[in-house]
């Protein structure tokens, strides 16, 4: 609720239009029962046909402004839930591209996607209802009382005293249904994750015979939804027909009232009749107002799950210069920026826990490397190397000791200018929709036709991306149309046009085969003859020939040197080198 | 029209057999439904007695004649009468809610579980043939769309039709010419109703498209996050993404707008009627013809017949969707089963774990993928399938797990075609490790459990040992209790395999077959599990796929296969001699670490 008026602030001319033609609505509501009465009251007993006639007329006019009134408070209610949600999606969205890499681990992305999507359309959708419905009701709410009050003092004291009493029971029952309904949510979550993992696991489950153990897993998840589905239900229909009886009894009593003042000749049948409608009509916001109160709990487990989008701190801050779209394309990321020109990284005692993690990744890790030089970082799967090398441009923060890059510690460097001066390849490379050059592009926005096409050429990739019909080529969703090695060699080439200081390869040859490794890594070597080159690699074959390799172990450094220092020094990069490769062939190496 | 009703009662009729069980609650909901809207339609008329009386009196009393007064008695009956209209009302209603929920909630209980156990019984062959999205909303979202429907519009539509039906019957049993009058509504709504929905269903479809656009942009703009960061791109994604969402606020904001002209425009026809009613009503109140109280009544019903017809495009589409929905439903559970078991089925009692393959010809459509192989492997063999991508790797680890049934020729284990076999007897002799791995959400405990349900603790820990995952769980936040999240995506693709192997372990199965199981993971930590997995297996037939030939170098026979044929067969040494396929397949591997 806070979240909704904070956006709608911004809307405040929109939303006065809002109220106002609710006014236009209740204006026909209350209005033609009025009249209505009126003409019972004076033209039938006064037998006064032009009067009639007159009304009549009346009604019509009412009936055309309302329902301008009405069409304008569609239009209204269109304008301001569509333009707050959009504006909600665009904060969200601004404020994930804050974020670093343990938020996005934290929310994951497909809860990032749901949040930015989903929620943001419950939201929506309750603001509809909100606008139209919520102020409707007190606004018919308030001006039927005023008629009312001005028909008869004494049987607007019956309606009054009814109004706490249902407001009271949509409050309590409000407080139920919230948590039904986030358990009914939470159990139809349950049934849909169920639902997946009984599809995509089709073979395991089959293969291990488990049928049994996931029938009762299901129907776990379908009974739970059910007991709460049937609660919820329950209560509502229990609800709607109380109240409505309430209303009903105290027509009942309005009715006997004002026979006696009729009786007393101090109420007129007309204004009875008109009395009644009015009734009938508080009755129904009231009704539309509980639908608000059901509608309520499930926007609310929304908003809550955007607000914590939105209250998220970065753990590692990223500047984001507000609506600076005008100037033309993004030399900005590269102008206003300073690049640091990076000559040596340090690792000191570097050690690092997961954010809730229990046992460290990386124990004491220590060593340098200057411009020029090539290191290599070997070990088992979960021996901490990829992790490594993320500490280097600040996906995390160490939890001990430091990096120092030229000196300085990395943390007290703005970590959008670090990242400039860095050419990561990661292990399962992503490309974008687009075109192939858009994607190599992705480096450097304002690099050259020449730039690109030479980069493609270093990273291999030239050949296919001809093939495949040049540059202008468009990658398609999820990148379908070009192998893993492909996609590994057009991330390389990314990197290479950025012309980095430092060039970070993530298991990035992984997807190609022997000897387009061996060829690429030929040209690489000429073209990052300046730089600092960080490899991570599974396959001995492509570090062989590395200035220094790093062997982890457990998160520990168990040896640092040559390769063939190692041969010699080292046992578990023994045993690595020998699981891939004969003693002969490591002979050749 | 005909065609329509005659094809919507064909779709009511497919609920028949989840409702059949729950029939009598949901008929006595029907019937209270009746009871509801019969009470609620009689109440103005009740309502305007008291104003026509009250009238009547008053004439009395302004024409001043004597003993004139309010007859209290006779108001004290009506209220009466009243009364009991209401609490007839307020019972019918909640009861025939309560009925309702019971008999729909308890149908789509079953309804969700029957589609799960056909889930269960379909063959494999479906899954590979349909999109896994596809399948995954109709047991999802179709049925919950079904539920929805049958819960909260088919008894808005039941009320609907009875209050409108009752309503004009009022009317006409009133005053018949202005019942015409009122009629009128009907139409004229219906008319607006198609026109408003002929033009949003344009701009829905307008809005439908960038909303698609959208979870397409945020998709990849949050799957590509990594990259982002480090290339320091956040503020060309926020542009990106503000233009698509910008797009769609302005198709949104038209289609609700469109889509909210109609119940002004239904209301503005109602007022308009109240309206000639009221002129009309009054003169006949003067000449006699009705009482007052009828007026008010009249006037009454005309509010109830605007209720239902303001609602009838919100039904219609929800209807339309329901059974769209429902038509989705049916066609997965008229999918043909699997094929049934033998009868009566063969038991191996002491399997020793001897596979052969008999001329086996097996296709996916048109394609033959396997021709005529033939192979024989003996207990405690370790099998080494190896070949180029679509050799027919993964179809012989289908065959003989039977997701798949031969098309020609035989596989028989201990000498028993595995047809003969019940396919839960057959598949509970195998441990299988696959390179898609997968893990449910839930604990790492419980997923390795998964191998064998009734496994003691230290049993699970000694297989998570084995797999060489121990340590590696012992450094997850909360170890062995931590919860696989929903993508399985905060352990590595490496680790997930180890945990996949562990379950493997844990199964225990005379045969053992490990499709692409270690690809994951480094070649020193491959090497070890092997290693391991030898101990383990000792004397236990094993067949492995791999990628990287090295691994593969001390298996017992190597098949090579090619084009659905096996090649070669021998061991590395042998087929190294050999200078065939399988030295070209192997060499080529190195081809680079020998520049």
């Amino acid at each position: 609720m806070k979240l909704i008026l904070n956006y709608l602030k911004n809307y405040k001319k929109i939303f006065l239009l809002n109220v106002i033609s609710v006014f236009g609505f209740a204006l026909v509501e209350l209005g033609i029962p009025t009249i209505v009465a009126r003409m019972i009251d004076r033209g039938i007993s006064g037998r006064d046909a032009a009067y009639i006639w007159k009304m009549g007329g009346v009604i019509l006019v009412i009936s055309l402004v309302g329902v301008a009134g009405t069409i304008l408070l569609g239009y209204c209610c269109a304008y301001l839930s569509t333009s707050v949600v959009r504006d909600l999606r665009n904060d969200i969205f601004r404020k994930t591209q804050t974020f670093s890499h343990s938020e996005f681990n934290r929310f994951g992305t497909s809860s990032l996607i749901t949040r930015t999507n989903n929620d943001a359309f419950q939201i929506q959708m309750f603001m509809n209802i909100l606008l139209r419905t919520a102020l409707m009701t007190p606004v018919m709410i308030v001006s039927s009382i005023v008629l009312v009050l001005k028909a008869s003092l004494r049987l607007s004291m019956v309606i009054l005293a009814t109004i706490p009493l249902i407001i009271l029971g949509v409050i309590i029952v409000a407080k139920i249904s919230e948590s039904i309904s986030e358990n009914q949510q939470n159990s139809l979550e349950w049934i849909n994750r169920i639902s997946r993992e009984n599809l995509s696991g089709i073979r395991v489950i089959r293969a291990f015979t488990n049928d049994n153990y996931e029938k009762k897993r299901f129907d776990e998840a379908n009974l739970s939804y059910m007991k709460f589905s049937k609660r919820l239900f329950k209560l509502m229909s229990v609800t709607q027909p109380v109240f409505f009886l309430l209303m009903n009894l105290a027509g009942m009593l309005i009715y006997w009232i004002s026979s006696i003042l009729i009786n007393q000749n101090s109420l007129q049948v007309g204004q009875l009749v008109a009395f009644m409608d009015y009734l009938f009509h508080v009755m129904f916001s009231i009704m539309l107002f509980c639908l608000v109160f059901m509608m309520y709990p499930k926007a609310q487990v929304s908003a809550r799950r955007i607000t914590k989008v939105l209250k998220t701190t970065p753990s590692i801050p990223t500047q984001i210069t507000e609506h600076g779209e005008g100037t033309e394309g993004g030399n900005r990321d590269s102008g206003d920026l300073n690049k640091i020109d990076i000559k040596e990284i340090r690792f000191e005692h570097v050690t690092f826990v997961y954010p809730d993690g229990e046992e460290a990744v990386l124990k004491d890790v220590s060593f340098a490397v200057n411009r020029g030089e090539t290191i290599a970082f070997i070990g088992s799967t979960g021996s901490g190397k990829s992790t490594l090398i993320n500490l280097v441009p600040r996906a995390y923060d160490v939890t001990e000791g430091s990096i120092l890059i030229n000196g300085e510690d990395i943390r007290k460097l703005p970590a959008q200018e670090l990242r400039q001066s860095i050419g990561f390849i990661p292990q399962k490379a992503m490309l974008f929709g687009g075109t192939i050059a858009e994607n190599i592009r992705y480096g450097k926005k304002d690099a050259s036709m020449e730039e690109v096409a030479h980069a493609a050429k270093v990273a291999h990739a030239y050949d296919f991306i001809m093939e495949k019909g040049g540059f202008e080529e468009l990658i398609t969703e999820n990148a379908t149309n070009v192998s893993g090695g492909q996609r590994q060699r057009l991330s390389i080439a990314r990197a290479l046009v950025r012309r980095p200081d430092v060039y970070i390869f993530d298991d990035s040859f992984s997807a190609l085969d022997f000897k387009t490794d061996a060829k690429l890594r030929g040209e690489l070597k000429k073209e990052t003859k300046e730089a600092i080159v960080m490899i991570v690699a599974q396959r001995i074959s492509s570090i062989v020939d590395a200035d220094r390799i790093v062997v982890l172990n457990e998160g520990s450094v168990v040896g640092i040197g040559t390769h063939q220092e190692l041969m010699k020094g080292c046992q578990i990069y023994r045993e690595i080198a020998l699981s891939q490769l004969s003693e002969e062939e490591l002979a050749n190496a | 029209m005909l065609k329509k009703i005659k094809h919507m009662a064909e779709n009511v009729l497919k609920l028949k057999p989840f409702i059949a069980p729950y029939k009598w609650s949901f008929l006595g909901a029907m019937f209270m439904a009746v009871f509801g809207v019969g009470a609620m339609t009689l109440a103005p008329t009740v309502e305007g007695m008291i104003t026509t009386q009250l009238a009547k009196d008053t004439s009395h009393i302004l024409k001043g004649e004597p003993g004139a007064g309010v007859h209290f008695d006779v108001i004290l009956r009506i209220l009466a009468v009243l009364l009991v209209i209401y609490l007839i009302k307020t019972l019918a209603q909640i009861i025939g809610t309560f009925w309702l929920t019971n008999s729909i909630q308890n149908a789509m209980h079953d309804m969700r579980n029957e589609v799960q156990n056909k889930i269960r019984r379909l063959p494999v062959r479906y899954f590979d043939n349909h999109k896994f999205g596809d399948i995954l909303s109709r047991v999802t979202n179709d049925v919950e769309t079904v539920s929805n429907a049958l819960q909260q519009s088919f008894i808005q539509i039941v009320t609907g039709i009875l209050t409108l039906a009752l309503a004009i019957t009022m009317m006409f049993t009133i005053q018949p010419l202005m019942a015409c009058i009122s009629i009128l509504i009907i139409p004229i709504s219906l008319l607006i109703t198609r026109g408003v929905v002929s033009r949003s269903q344009k701009q829905f479809k307008a809005q439908q498209d960038s909303m698609g656009a959208l979870n397409g942009t945020i998709t990849e703009l949050y799957g590509g996050y990594n990259e982002i960061l480090l290339f320091g791109r956040q503020e060309d994604s926020i542009r990106q993404f503000e233009e698509v969402n910008d797009e769609l606020q302005k198709h949104a904001f038209k289609a609700q707008f469109v889509s909210s002209l109609m119940n002004p425009l239904i209301s503005l026809t109602t007022y308009l009627c109240i309206g000639s009613i009221a002129v009309l009503g009054c003169f006949q109140v003067i000449s006699g013809t009705i009482t007052v109280g009828n007026l008010q009544a009249f006037i009454r019903y005309i509010w109830q017949i605007n209720d239902p017809l303001s609602q009838v495009s919100q039904l219609s589409t929800q209807l339309q969707a329901a059974f769209a929905a429902l038509n989705r439903i049916y066609e997965v559970l008229e999918e043909e089963e699997e094929v049934p078991e033998a009868d009566p089925p063969v038991q191996l009692s002491q399997v020793k774990g001897n596979v052969t393959f008999d001329h086996v010809t097996f296709g996916y459509g048109d394609t033959p993928v396997v021709q005529n192989l033939d192979a024989q492997i003996k207990a405690g063999q370790m099998v080494a399938i190896v070949g180029p991508t679509g050799a027919g790797k993964t179809t012989l680890i289908n065959l003989l797990l039977r997701f798949y049934d031969v098309e020609g020729g035989s596989i028989r284990i201990d000498g028993v075609d595995i047809r003969d076999m019940r396919r839960e007897d057959l598949r509970s002799l195998f441990g299988m490790v696959l390179q898609d791995t997968w893990l449910f959400s839930g604990t790492i405990y419980d997923n390795i459990r998964y191998g064998r349900l009734d496994a003691r603790k230290d049993q699970v820990i000694n297989a998570a040992k084995l797999a060489n995952v121990h340590h590696f769980i012992r450094t997850l936040p909360r170890g062995y209790d931590m919860m696989i999240n929903e993508e399985g995506n905060n352990i590595s693709q490496g680790e997930k395999q180890l945990l996949t192997i562990a379950r493997a372990i844990l199964k225990d199965p005379k045969i053992l077959i490990l499709d692409e199981a270690t690809s994951s993971v480094d070649t020193r930590l491959e090497k070890m599990l092997q290693n391991a997995m030898h101990k383990v297996l000792e004397g236990r037939t094993s067949f492995v796929i791999a990628h990287r030939l090295s691994t593969i170098k001390n298996a017992d026979m190597i098949m090579v296969l090619h084009d659905g044929n096996i090649e070669e067969v021998g061991t590395h040494e042998e087929l190294m001699k050999k200078r065939g396929y399988y030295e070209q397949l192997y060499n080529s591997q190195f081809a680079a670490a020998q520049e």
